[in-house]
């Protein structure tokens, strides 16, 4: 695995040279989210209580300890989970700041199996030959990715069609908000072509459209709103989307 | 954050006219209801793999149909389907 798609930055702080023995578990935990120990899929630590993020660590121990005798490791995976899921618990007073009294629904005009499905998804998976270069930064690192979060929040999102016929080898990915091994590993963890293309052959649906979608999901939500998302509502109907599946990463 | 811009995609779509479904892990449960999204569903997957493993072909599938099912059934905005299926099965080596 090539270095950097763990999350871990460039020119970080050896662990060696660390002086751990001042270390809190308050910064140690913390230390995993666009820090010195940057793992995005254990971001959430930071949102964890010390308290809490030292238990995770506990019963995560506890099962690798046990593992070493049932050999069997999806505990370990249940486990990830279920703090993840912790550690992304809004607090019950926290307040939101995107939330919607009701919202709209469109009915189906025709049998699914008449359908074209697109999919759009916030990946950041984009074709090689058409990198989105963000920041005019042409085969961008995850690790410079991870790096400037903080700008691709603050900038409009682009999106990036990607021709549906795409070979896995053509495609690329690149998001500096969440670990993004499994998703390079094998797009269709959050690019679902494939089980879309055998339901169609099935008949399940109509078609799967001739270009799918994916964008940094990390963006201005305003400048999404205003800037960008009217143009591609433009997009899916000039390519005549019947339904959209859409996968946040 | 990802998934809020997923959200404001899913709402606005649906509003031009496209009926939309999005796949989200269970850890944003919460963003799919407090944004009233159109239709949700709900894997029991880490972040990263809303889809499930590399490689486990009929997890993928499984959840893709969950979702056009979903695109059917539902008859009101704030549908909801939660898939129990853990990210792996106990003791199976499915992946890349």
């Amino acid at each position: 695995m090539a270095s950097g798609y763990r999350g871990s930055r460039r020119g970080q702080t050896p662990l060696a040279s660390i002086a751990m023995t001042d270390e809190s578990l308050e910064d140690f935990k913390n230390s995993f989210s666009y820090g010195t120990r940057t793992d995005l899929s254990f971001k959430f630590l930071k949102k964890l209580s010390a308290a809490d993020a030292g238990e995770f660590l506990r019963q995560l121990l506890e099962e690798v300890g046990a593992s070493l005798d049932h050999g069997d490791i999806t505990r370990l995976h249940d486990l990830v989970y279920e703090w993840q899921v912790r550690g992304y618990m809004p607090a019950r007073d926290a307040p939101t700041q995107w939330s919607y009294e009701d919202g709209p629904l469109t009915n189906l005009g025709k049998p699914l199996a008449d359908c074209t499905v697109g999919l759009l998804t916030s990946s950041g998976h984009f074709h090689a030959a058409d990198d989105p270069a963000p920041f005019g930064v042409v085969g961008m690192t995850q690790a410079e990715a991870i790096e400037r979060i903080g700008e691709f929040l603050r900038e409009p999102p682009e999106l990036s069609v990607i021709p549906s016929d795409t070979a896995a080898r053509e495609l690329r990915v690149r998001h500096g908000g969440y670990d993004i091994r499994g998703a390079e590993a094998d797009f269709n963890v959050a690019l679902p072509r494939d089980a879309l293309t055998a339901l169609a052959k099935a008949g399940r649906i109509g078609g799967v459209a001739d270009e799918m979608y994916s964008f940094v999901g990390a963006t201005s939500q305003g400048r999404l709103r205003r800037d960008a998302l009217p143009g591609w509502i433009e997009r899916l109907q000039q390519n005549a989307i019947d339904v959209l599946l859409l996968v946040p990463v | 954050m990802c998934h809020v811009s997923v959200g404001h995609v899913a709402r606005g779509v649906e509003a031009a006219g496209i009926p939309t479904v999005s796949v989200f892990v269970r850890a944003f449960r919460h963003v799919a209801q407090q944004m009233a999204l159109p239709r949700t569903v709900i894997t029991r997957h880490p972040m990263g793999r809303p889809l499930g493993a590399p490689g486990d072909a009929a997890t993928h599938r499984r959840v893709v149909t969950a979702a056009l099912d979903l695109v059917e059934a539902a008859t009101a905005p704030g549908a909801l389907s939660e898939l129990e299926a853990p990210y792996r099965t106990r003791g199976a080596a499915t992946g890349s």
